[in-house]
């Protein structure tokens, strides 16, 4: 508990250094401290996209956290939910987001179509959601972690930011070794290629853990998120993004994320 | 039962590999054809079956009038349609035994299934639509597009014999140039078979098969043409056994059409198709000479290909579920495509013999 509360020190002095970044303040029922969130990393070509004045291109892929499976609604999808939040954040920008989530998808099959949306969408930014189908298909840590891997790099090296969105947390995997591994290795391609990593594992599970008794995010089969887990998920999404849009490598502070 | 043929056999080796390709991790699935060239057995499947509509059009009993071929086709569309409203329905019967089988709700998510679970009411719409697909259950709504759009290039054929392929070429360049699509519902997406870039496949069978088309000098230099088709066969051998996929981001606009994608039908797959149906044609008969048997069992097949592909899908997706309780092992994918190409052969063989009743 002692290193959390440093870790919030050194954020909240590091925020309050960059001036310019003001993500916007999180729901009761989401707030999780900023580390438990993700570790900073630059946005640089978001970043280039709104000093231009936007619109800001966004692409989202991935499973069913993407698609939006257990959502009351299309409006209450995280994509859906980012784009009020981040046009209400950065006022008058205007955030398209293209929704490309695809159920039951392992980040292989999702890295194939990722090429060819992104042609097709010339995005600013692409967030990623992966990792779970991954960890319930057996997938070995070497081969995702291979996927992963060339995947950032293709972005990167066609100058595109990308997002990788973490697993989720669900009491039914907290022990699962599998499930484990493959969010080891997602933190670790993503400190590697430094790259923005929504941690929505240890968000979720700070969440959990801290407010008893509050609205449940995941829906009655415990493994996917209500409307309420998907307002978090786009509120934890917008955090990192917004958070990250004003930071270059220069600024970013040596902060070890925690182990856990 | 019309005796075996180069069409019936090859759309018999396409469903066969159709339904290899169709139990993802199956270890044949290493060594179909999209393994050793750019285009797969959907590409040969969808040419053929633009060749079969020429033999249909302009079939034995002299060239059929636009109004019939119209009310064929479209009938045709119709039939093609109901078979993917049952498959589908079945399919998801299917995947919703599995959850229940095996207690994992997750089974509910293969397959882009979800959404028939968790938005019923909008995802039954689209299932009707045909704007919600199911993967490997995606090709039959490009047939009912196919089948919809063919009277036009039946009316084009009939004006002049150039203008099915230049009006091919234009909705094809088109799609390119604007990257149209149709879109998918209620979940976001596109059809991962675009039939506006498709139908280039179709109309280019329809178009090869004319006896006295514009591409009918390909009958008559048939050495030139396999001399021209090696090399790009080699080619894509070399590339699919390396692996290379150009990077859509470096291509220069339209994109598109320098991608070796398979939702546009990219021109790198439809030349890699050509070059194939150009090395290879005639080998049927040499084929036919050699075995026999295997050449009456697959056009078995190709001539009853729609049942035989709606079998084949099921028991594709069934044999999903036993590899995921049996593991995978030789044996059991052995035993997987056994069964599959049993039930196929059967489905064929019952849908003939239950003509034959009737004939008599």
């Amino acid at each position: 508990m002692r290193s959390f509360a440093a870790t919030l020190l050194v954020l909240a002095f590091c925020s309050s250094a960059m001036a310019q970044s003001n993500p916007p303040p999180l729901s009761p029922q989401c707030e999780a401290p900023g580390s438990d969130i993700a570790a900073n990393a630059p946005l640089a070509h978001l970043a280039e996209r709104l000093e231009k004045g936007g619109p800001l291109r966004i692409l989202a892929i991935g499973s069913s956290s993407t698609t939006g499976v257990g959502a009351s609604s299309r409006r209450k999808t995280y994509p859906a939910q980012l784009r009020g939040i981040l046009e209400s954040a950065l006022k008058g920008v205007e955030a398209q987001i293209t929704n490309r989530g695809v159920s039951g998808e392992v980040a292989a099959t999702t890295a194939d179509r990722l090429r060819m949306e992104v042609a097709l969408e010339k995005p600013d930014v692409v967030l990623w959601q992966l990792g779970t189908n991954d960890a319930l298909a057996r997938v070995s840590a070497a081969d995702f972690e291979r996927t992963v891997s060339s995947t950032v790099e293709w972005l990167k090296g066609n100058d595109i930011d990308v997002v990788l969105v973490g697993l989720q947390y669900t009491p039914k995997f907290a022990r699962d070794e599998n499930y484990f591994i493959i969010r080891q290795t997602l933190q670790k391609v993503a400190s590697e290629h430094n790259v923005l990593h929504v941690r929505r594992y240890d968000a979720m599970q700070f969440i959990a853990r801290h407010q008893p008794g509050s609205e449940s995010l995941v829906s009655g089969d415990d493994l996917h998120l209500n409307d309420t887990g998907y307002q978090c998920m786009a509120e934890h999404v917008a955090h990192a993004v917004i958070a990250n849009l004003f930071v270059r490598k220069k600024d970013l502070p040596k902060i070890e994320p925690p182990s856990k | 039962m019309r005796a075996p043929n180069e069409i019936d056999f090859w759309r018999g080796f396409a469903l066969i590999t159709i339904f290899i390709d169709h139990v993802p991790g199956l270890v044949f699935e290493n060594y179909t054809m999209r393994n050793f060239g750019l285009s797969d057995a959907a590409e040969l499947f969808v040419f053929l079956a633009g060749w079969s509509m020429r033999l249909l059009v302009d079939g034995r009993r002299g060239r059929m009038s636009v109004l019939e071929s119209t009310l064929r086709l479209e009938s045709r569309a119709i039939t093609i349609f109901t078979v993917q409203m049952i498959l589908t329905q079945l399919a998801l019967a299917i995947t919703a035994a599995g959850a229940l089988i095996f207690e994992n709700p997750l089974f509910l998510e293969w397959n882009n299934a979800a959404a028939a679970f968790q938005e019923p009411v909008e995802t039954q719409i689209g299932l009707a639509l045909l704007t919600h697909q199911l993967f490997y259950f995606d090709i039959l709504p490009l047939y009912v597009v196919l089948m919809f759009m063919a009277p036009l290039f039946v009316i084009a054929d009939r004006t002049a014999r150039w203008l099915p392929l230049a009006l091919g070429l234009t909705i094809y360049l088109a799609t390119h140039i604007t990257g149209m699509n149709i879109p998918t519902w209620p979940v976001e997406g596109r059809w991962y078979f675009n039939p506006f870039a498709w139908q280039l496949n179709f109309v280019l069978g329809f178009v090869v098969a004319d006896p006295k088309g514009v591409l009918s000098f390909t009958r008559n230099h048939r050495t030139l043409l396999r001399i021209l088709a090696a090399p790009i066969v080699l080619v894509s051998l070399w590339l699919a056994l390396t692996d290379f996929t150009p990077n859509p981001l470096s291509m220069p606009q339209p994109r598109l059409l320098f991608t070796f994608d398979k939702t546009f039908a990219a021109p790198a797959r439809i030349l890699h198709l050509l070059a194939l149906v150009a090395l290879f044609s005639g080998l049927f008969a040499v084929i036919s000479r050699l075995l026999p048997s295997i050449t009456s069992f697959l056009s078995l097949l190709g001539r009853n290909s729609l049942y035989v592909f709606s079998l084949g899908s099921i028991t594709a997706l069934l044999s999903q579920y036993v590899r995921y309780e049996l593991g995978s092992s030789l044996w059991v994918d052995t035993g997987v495509l056994g069964v599959g190409i049993i039930i196929m052969g059967f489905t064929a063989w019952i849908v003939e013999w239950r003509g034959r009743q009737r004939g008599s």
